[in-house]
This record gives C-alpha cells, structure tokens and sequence, in this order.
C-alpha cells in the first residue's frame, strides 16, 4: 500500500519542510484537544451564568456608557455612566451573551468539527474509492453512468446541495455518551455529545465523486499494464486484482484528496452550523453565528471560534501540502480540491 | 471550425448534464420526509380540504406523471408556484439572480485582479519577503471560512471605523450603470460600489488564495522549462519572458481551475449573502429551505446547476483557444 520508497519521500519532506512540522504539531493538538476535551475544559461548556456574561477575554477592557434618565424636580435629566467590565482570569476567552464560557466552548466545538470532517471524509472516500475503482477498471457502462453522474453532481455546489438536503432532511441528531464522564472520570461536563448525523452523512454524499474520479483514473491507468494482465493469466479474479493491485496503487492520491477534503468539510460543517442546519449547539460555526448579533459590544463571541477554525483548517492545509509536496508532485491544486 | 466542432460536441454534453441537473432537483422533494401537502395546507386543514390542496397541485398523480408535466413546464419558463407566497417560483428566483450575480461575478473580479500578479510575482521572486507574504496570505485565505471573515470585515470596517455599510443591497447595477451613463450621475454608482465591497472581498479572499497558490506554482513549473532558457537566449528583456512567455502557459491550468471553481464561488456567495443580508439566490435558497418551499428550492438548484454548465462550456471555448494542443475528445 505505502512503500518504503514513499515512506522515505514523506520523511525527507518532513524533514526539510518547518511548515509540515507546524502543521502536524498543530493537528496533535487539536486532535488531543477533541480526545480530552472534558479534562481540559476549565468550564462545562453548557452551563450558563447570566451574572458573568458577556466578560470580554483576558487582556481586553470594555467600556461601556449606560445613560439613564431620571426625574430632579420635575426635569428629565440624563446621567451618562461610564461603566468598565474587566476580564475575568476564569473566563480567559471570555464569555457569551449567557455567561458560558468561550474557551470550554471552543474546545468542544473541536469535537464536533473533528468528527463530522473525519466521518464524512470516510464515507465519502469509502464510496467513492469503490465505486471509481470499479468504474475505471471494467471501464464498460458502469463507468460511463459514474462520469455522467459525477458531472450532474459537479454542477451543483456541494454547500447549496448540503443546504438542501440537510435542511429538508432534517439534522438527525445523534446522542453518544461521553466515555470519561460516563465512566467517572470528570463530573460536572455535559454527559453525552451530540452528533449532527445528517451533516456527516452529506458531507460524504456531496464529496464522494471527488474521490470516484481520483480513483477512477488510477484504475483506468493500471488497467492495461502487464502485470495485470499477467495477473489475469494466473487466473486471479477481477475483484481479487481490484483488491490486491489497482486498490494499492490508488492509496497515495485517494491520501492528499482526503486530506483536503478534511479541510473543505471543516468550512462545510462551520456554514451549515453557522446557518443553524446542523443541529448541535456545541460547534464553532453555532457559536460565531450567536456571538454575531453582539457584534458591536462583545465581539470576541464571533472572533474566537473563528480563530479556531481558521487554526485547524490551516493544520490540514499544511499536512496537504506536505503529502503532496512529498507523494505526488504532478497534482494540480484545485483540481483537486473540492469546493468548499 | 475546429473550436465549433468542440463546442457543438460540448453543447450537447451540457444538455444532457442540465436534464440529469432537472432530474436530481426534481426527485430531491420525493426522499425528503413529510409530504409536500403538509407544508402548504393549513395546519388544521381537514382531510378533504387536503385532497383538494392535492388534486390542484397534481401531487396525487403518479411520480412519471408529475416529473413530465415539471419538465414540460420548464419548456415554458414555468416552474410552478411557491408555496408560501403564492408567486411564480421562477419570476422569484429570476428577480434573485441579478444580485447574486452581481456578488460573484465582484468576488471573482477581486480574486482575478489580485491573484494572477501575486501569483507572478511571488514565482519570480522566489524565497523573498514578497514571496513568503503572498504564501500566508494564500495559506490563510484558503483557511479563511468566508462568512466568518464578512463578519469580521463587518466588524472591523463598518462598526469600528464606520467606513462601509453593513448589509444589504439599496440599488442594482442596472440602475446605478442606468443613472451614471444617462444622468451622468455617480452617486449610485458610488452607493452601489460601498454596498458591494465588504461581500465580495469576504467571498473573494478564498479564491484570490486559491489562484496565487496556483499561479505561483504553475509560473515556478513554466520558468524551470527548457524553452524559457531558450527565449532568454535571444535576449528578451526579463519582463516579456515572465509575462508574455511564462504566463501565457501557466494560465491554461489557471483558466480550468477557475470553471471548475465557479461552483463553489456560488455555493459561497449563498453564505455571503446570509451574512450580509443580501436578497439574493443564497437567501431565498435558505429562506425556502427553511419553509419547504419545494418549487423554489427546485428552481434554484435548477438554475445554479444549469448556469454551471453554460459557465464552463464557456471555459472550455476559452481553455480551447488559449490551448492549440486541446484534444477534440
């Protein structure tokens, strides 16, 4: 599947390249943040406090000019009061307009984000891979109906299609309990997670002909080389050969595809939550979107979870061009990357 | 000829990918749960008040019959009625589309305009300040989810300094073009342009990136070819090399790129508009969700996926002439 040849590449590649090494610690990172969410936490991400809202993060003041009316002698005069709201050194993100507390907010949305990008990856690159695969080694009316379809699914724009679905389908929220708190590990932290099961599903149903396409290539170019035809001479089965030859040699480019889907399905996830599709309330697009209507006074409720996305979006991005730089140096970008 | 032959054989594979468009839009309503004579009926209708809601909108007839009279009405321009406000779906979605267009077609004017020289120059000066300036950018573009960025654009330039509006869209460029051109009249215009300008740089910034990072790379990849040194050989001043010689080819991939993207330039215009409040197809596509209004969304996705296809025969007319090499098939 991956030979030591590649291995060698990806390591030289890592080696020389100081932004691969970023963004690999970057994604450690948020994957042990996603991992340990409930231990790093300094906050339940759900509890509000109506006496702590809206505390802007350490390092910022607010002014605030309240003007009150009140009645002297008969006359209206107005008091202006100036009044500052410090930072709170428990809040160190601040926090939103229900005193929840941004950065144990953040760090949940890191789940959720995590998951429907790896999940709807995997279905789409599972579905995707196999059908292509197919497609492009027969290469009879199978593939013709994958191409025709693929350009139908190319003309619509994978987030209006996303709006589409899951807006008519509904979000499909799905409950999983936590394993350390359900285990004892932690108390006080939300006991299950939700997860926006129409998200991931669509994710992979509008992103898996990216993957059919790569696929499809690979299986057409190995098609008619000879040692798979030699294959056939030994008496290997078609499905046999699709497994043990043209499978393998698809591993490397279906990887760097993978990777930027994980990027491209990161910003879907954020919009259809930011739309308010998604059906969970602990996600980083949710957030910006609450945080927008304070826009003018606590402004940090949209910019923080933003920072987040743009962090972990740049992580992927950087791993996709270390793969790249290192697997395949003929892929184009763009053609690759499937829109977001 | 030989491009009219291309684009009779493109034409025809547009047809065909616009019915399999129709077809998708057209069967989205049948696996979405709940039937559509829920949403249109009031919620106590009676059953027979239901039949009837049914039998004037023929969605008791059998599926074959429903998709041939749809298709049957799109030859007229006919998309049925929205079912909540009781008007044409398509005069809807066609009084939507100019200012979505207008939207795109300002994000992929910036991304053009911006992209194509940071791209030549971040290749021609390679491992300079400039260069490692125009890779953060690009690699913080491509980060960059764009609704977060207008609101950030939003807060920055219209609450902190007040220097741009913050939503919505006053006038159409027909009517600022109408008043500038016949009255002379720049006001509109000028409105216009501070209305635009904070959605189409936060829809233009992902594609601005996008393209210098292909630029850069397809200039670096064109500038370590044989011809090159060859030209320079012949003593051509530096600058026409790069521009003339080096871009020339380096756009091929560029100009593919850009028709494949113009999907999601619209995809990403729908969330644009939702940030900025502007009454456009991104909106009326959410709005219609929301409310299952089946003949809109329908409509629009018919229209997005339909303008999709002419868009990139357009490119292909285009990527066949700057290509002498293209392959009729």
């Amino acid at each position: 599947m991956i030979s030591p040849r590649t291995l060698r590449n990806l390591k030289t590649e890592f080696r020389r390249s100081s932004l691969a090494q970023l963004g690999v610690l970057l994604m450690l990172v948020i994957i042990a943040t996603a991992v340990f969410a409930p231990f790093i936490a300094p906050h339940n991400p759900t509890e509000q406090d109506l006496e702590q809202a809206h505390l802007p993060p350490v390092g910022v003041t607010i002014t605030e000019n309240n003007s009150t009316s009140e009645m002297v002698d008969g006359e209206m005069t107005i008091v202006m009061e100036e009044e500052t709201i410090n930072a709170s050194a428990a809040h160190p993100l601040g926090t939103d307009s229900l005193g929840r507390d941004m950065l144990s907010r953040v760090i949940y949305g890191t789940r959720t984000s995590l998951i429907v990008s790896l999940l709807g990856t995997a279905i789409a690159a599972t579905f995707g891979v196999t059908v292509g695969l197919i497609a492009g080694y027969y290469n009879n009316w199978i593939d013709d109906t994958l191409m025709r379809t693929a350009d139908v699914m190319l003309a619509f724009p994978s987030l209006v299609l996303a709006i589409a679905l899951v807006g008519v389908w509904g979000s499909a929220s799905i409950a999983v309990p936590d394993p350390f708190v359900a285990l004892g590990f932690v108390q006080d932290m939300p006991e299950t997670f939700t997860l926006p099961g129409t998200v991931i599903l669509v994710a992979g149903l509008v992103n898996w002909v990216w993957f059919a396409r790569v696929a499809r290539g690979e299986a057409l170019s190995i098609r008619s080389q000879e040692y798979v035809k030699a294959a056939h001479a030994t008496g290997a089965d078609n499905p046999f050969i699709i497994r043990k030859h043209v499978f393998p040699n698809s591993v490397t480019p279906v990887l760097v595809l993978a990777t930027l889907l994980v990027a491209s399905v990161v910003l879907l996830e954020s919009a259809l939550s930011f739309l308010g599709f998604s059906g969970t309330t602990l996600s980083w697009g949710f957030d910006i979107a609450q945080g927008r209507q304070y826009l003018a006074s606590s402004w940090w409720i949209a910019m923080v979870p933003g920072i987040a996305i743009v962090l972990a979006v740049i992580s992927i991005n950087l791993i996709g061009d270390w793969l790249r730089d290192a697997l395949d140096p003929e892929m184009d970008e763009g053609e690759s990357r499937g829109g977001a | 000829m030989r491009i009219a032959r291309f684009l009779a054989k493109r034409s025809l594979h547009g047809l065909f990918v616009v019915w399999g468009v129709v077809t998708t839009a057209f069967l989205l309503r049948f696996v979405a749960p709940g039937s559509a004579i829920s949403v249109v009926a009031p919620i106590d209708a009676t059953p027979e008040m239901k039949e009837a809601i049914a039998l004037e909108l023929g969605l008791n007839k059998p599926l074959y019959v429903q998709y041939a009279e749809y298709i049957a009405g799109l030859f007229r321009g006919d998309m049925g009625y929205s079912y909540v406000s009781n008007t044409e779906a398509s005069t809807r979605i066609f009084s939507k589309l100019p200012a979505t267009l207008e939207l795109a077609f300002a994000g992929t004017l910036i991304a053009i305009v911006l992209s194509i020289p940071l791209g030549v120059i971040s290749a021609t000066r390679r491992n300079t300040p400039a260069d490692y300036g125009a890779t953060l950018f690009s690699l913080l573009g491509i980060s960059t989810p764009n609704f977060w960025l207008g609101i950030m654009l939003v807060l920055v330039f219209a609450v902190e300094f007040n220097l741009f509006p913050t939503s919505r869209r006053p006038i159409g460029l027909d009517v600022a073009m109408a008043s500038l051109l016949f009255e002379f009249n720049v006001d509109p215009i000028v409105r216009w342009l501070s209305h635009i300008i904070l959605p189409a740089v936060a829809l233009g910034t992902y594609f601005t990136a996008l393209i210098t990072r292909l630029t850069r790379s397809e200039m670096l990849d064109e500038l370590g070819k044989t011809y090159i040194n060859a030209v320079r050989a012949k003593g051509i001043p530096e600058v026409l090399v790069q521009y003339r010689h080096a871009l020339r080819n380096a756009l091929i991939p560029v100009v593919t790129v850009l028709g494949l993207q113009l999907g999601s330039v619209i995809g990403g215009a729908v969330i644009t508009e939702a940030v900025f409040s502007w009454p456009g197809l991104g909106t009326l596509i959410i709005n219609a969700v929301n409310a299952r209004d089946w003949p809109i969304i329908q409509g629009s996705l018919i229209v997005i996926g339909s303008g999709f296809v002419i868009v990139n025969i357009g490119v292909d007319a285009l990527y066949a002439y700057l290509n002498p090499e293209i392959d009729n098939e």
